[in-house]
């Protein structure tokens, strides 16, 4: 392979945006030749064409898998000719999904949708890439510098203290230095196979607390594969919208879904990304963005987000070891709760069955969130407590919930994000590390169901 | 019974789809059965229909030029961008010679054909008149008798052999 000219340099060109021409052979020495609806960089060895229908290039590469595939700079319209090895085809799996979703895009950019359906990626080796001469036009890519921007948001997430300040300065970094103004940032529920947004940026409404199934939608794809996922065009398939939960809830695939708070997003994003969050091999989260404008993100802002997330992943694990190794204070009030306010009293009703949470009527919030509103409410009702622990909540055998320790500070957080959101007279603040105190503006009435 | 090979006459309207400016691509593969292919800049097709012509910069047509005078063989697709209509033709007498005057001639009616089809998506016509840029004294042409023609339109029927004469899918 010529030295100087490395697939990695080039491989804006495998985005879908020109198609690119695949010459096969088959064992009679007769060439084919097609057009492919999406060749893929895969990394800087090997590229994954798409494999929609079984015809003669399929037959060719199974008998002689040497293949010439030329492709288009979308930019300066440079031509480069690739000598590619057929290797294996998958079916399945992160590679497959992350095609799947691009080509879902490219499908409907070309009014195609139903009709480029993937079969398989087909895994090449690049073994040659020559650049063709011939006329070509000045580069006009001037983004944002990706490398300096990215230090500045690793430079501004490094003095995090705290979840909610870590989670807050991830997506006002990517609107400061990347110019990203919409995003939300979803954490993993391990047990209900779903996510909840924790934040969000440049919605009219938050949609904290606002749920999706695993492997529905672009985010719920990226956190089933645990892979990034990038889509350059509207894709209606992968919309992130209350149509796509809804037929998931429909379909069966999750039940008891969050349904009554609205998921936040663009009804129409030209452009989508959705990169999971991990810590030691586990995934924490998915942070999703999106923009109104068709190829806004491409393979190099893919690259920043995914280091932003290592990073990002890494200190949600860190901020959770600390919340559990115990350095919490005990259940003692450090400084007596503030006397609830005078009027009617704040009629709190709790049904068991779901752990739904009104509040005068209104809905709040349910599941783990709920529970442990409930339990505080409880807590401070008949023991006036205000002041509690984390560690206190995850040993308490009255919260018979799963998973509660696996991110009881992203639950707290979206509790308190949603109170602030929906109630003014009850408060959950932060007041030290595994800390917090309730604060009850109103005399509360309390009542449950089944 | 499949179709035997022989020389076929084409459909008129097969002559006109293929005449009219769409994307062409090009491939022929050496005895070692490694295969090349490279961008067409243009097609007419013979008075009597029988036999097809592809231009092509000969500068990005080395490969192809060595395969082809090797075997002859040649195959050449054409898609329409804005249909994503596709139909691709192959022949096994294939012969390199030189582009006419008519054909150096015919590289500008190509270029402003070509950048109206994608004006739809977006491509800006400086775009297409640089990627199919081609000197006169650059320029070859492919000659071929059709012996087989495939439908290739993307969808179910994608690689279905056309019998002779075929109209156009």
């Amino acid at each position: 392979m010529n030295r100087m000219l490395s697939l990695e340099s080039i491989r804006h060109c495998l985005e879908g945006l020109v198609p690119s021409g695949v010459a096969t052979c088959g064992l009679d020495g007769m060439p084919n030749v097609t057009l492919v609806s999406q060749a893929m960089y895969m990394d800087p060895y090997h590229i994954a064409l798409s494999f929609q229908f079984f015809n003669k290039t399929r037959e060719n590469i199974l008998a002689n898998p040497i293949a010439s595939v030329l492709m288009m700079d979308p930019d300066t319209a440079a031509r480069y000719r690739l000598t590619v090895h057929y290797l294996r085809t998958e079916t399945s799996g992160p590679l497959f999904e992350k095609m799947r979703a691009k080509l879902a895009g490219i499908a409907s950019h070309e009014g195609m949708e139903g009709v480029f359906v993937l079969r398989g990626a087909d895994v090449y080796r690049v073994l040659n890439i020559e650049h063709l001469p011939g006329r070509e036009l000045p580069s006009t890519q001037y983004g944002p510098p990706i490398l300096p921007n990215l230090r500045r948001c690793v430079d501004a997430i490094n003095r995090y203290c705290s979840l909610e300040h870590l989670v807050d300065s991830l997506l006002d970094s990517l609107d400061r230095y990347f110019d990203i103004r919409h995003s939300m940032l979803l954490m993993l529920d391990r047990a209900g196979n779903r996510l909840y947004t924790l934040a969000s940026r440049g919605y009219s409404h938050s949609g904290i607390g606002a749920e999706i199934p695993l492997g529905t939608g672009v985010v719920g794809v990226a956190a089933r594969e645990q892979v990034p996922i990038r889509i350059m065009f509207a894709a209606s398939e992968y919309e992130y919208s209350r149509t796509v939960r809804e037929q998931a809830i429909k379909d069966g695939l999750v039940c008891e879904l969050e349904a009554a708070i609205p998921m936040p997003g663009l009804p129409s994003p030209g452009s989508q990304m959705a990169v999971p969050l991990m810590c030691n091999g586990k995934l924490m989260a998915v942070l999703y963005v999106e923009s109104p404008q068709p190829c806004q993100f491409g393979y190099d802002m893919e690259d920043a987000l995914v280091t932003l997330c290592a990073k990002v992943g890494e200190a949600m694990g860190l901020l959770q070891l600390q919340t559990q190794g115990g350095q919490n204070m005990e259940a003692s009030p450090a400084k007596p709760c503030p006397q609830p306010g005078s009027g009617p009293a704040l009629k709190v009703r709790y049904f068991a069955r779901d752990h739904s949470l009104f509040m005068d009527e209104e809905y709040l919030i349910k599941g783990v969130a709920g529970a442990i509103l409930w339990h505080l409410l409880n807590v401070h009702q008949h023991k006036g407590r205000c002041d509690f622990s984390n560690r206190e909540l995850r040993l308490d055998a009255d919260l018979p919930l799963p998973d509660i320790s696996d991110n009881l500070d992203a639950r707290l957080l979206l509790l308190s994000r949603r109170l602030q959101e929906r109630s003014e007279h009850i408060q959950i603040e932060k007041s030290g590390r595994g800390k917090f105190r309730l604060l009850v503006k109103r005399p509360l009435t309390l009542s449950q169901s089944d | 019974m499949p179709p035997q090979p022989s020389v076929q006459t084409l459909d008129p309207a097969m002559v006109a789809f293929i005449t009219s400016h769409l994307s062409i691509h090009m491939a022929a593969a050496n005895d070692q059965l490694q295969v090349t292919l490279v961008r067409g800049i243009g097609c007419r097709v013979s008075d009597n229909r029988d036999r097809i012509t592809v231009l092509a910069p000969r500068s990005q047509s080395e490969p192809l030029v060595r395969a082809i005078g090797r075997n002859n063989s040649v195959a050449a697709v054409f898609n329409q961008p804005e249909t994503h209509r596709t139909v691709q033709f192959k022949g096994t007498d294939a012969r390199i010679e030189p582009a006419t005057e008519q054909d150096k001639a015919s590289l500008p009616a190509y270029l402003q054909g070509f950048s109206e089809r994608l004006k739809i998506y977006g491509v800006k016509e400086i775009y297409i008149h640089t990627l199919c840029a081609c000197e006169p004294d650059d320029m070859l042409a492919v000659s071929f008798a059709p012996m087989s023609i495939y439908q290739q339109s993307p969808g179910a029927e994608a690689g279905r052999r056309l019998p002779p004469g075929a109209p156009l899918p």
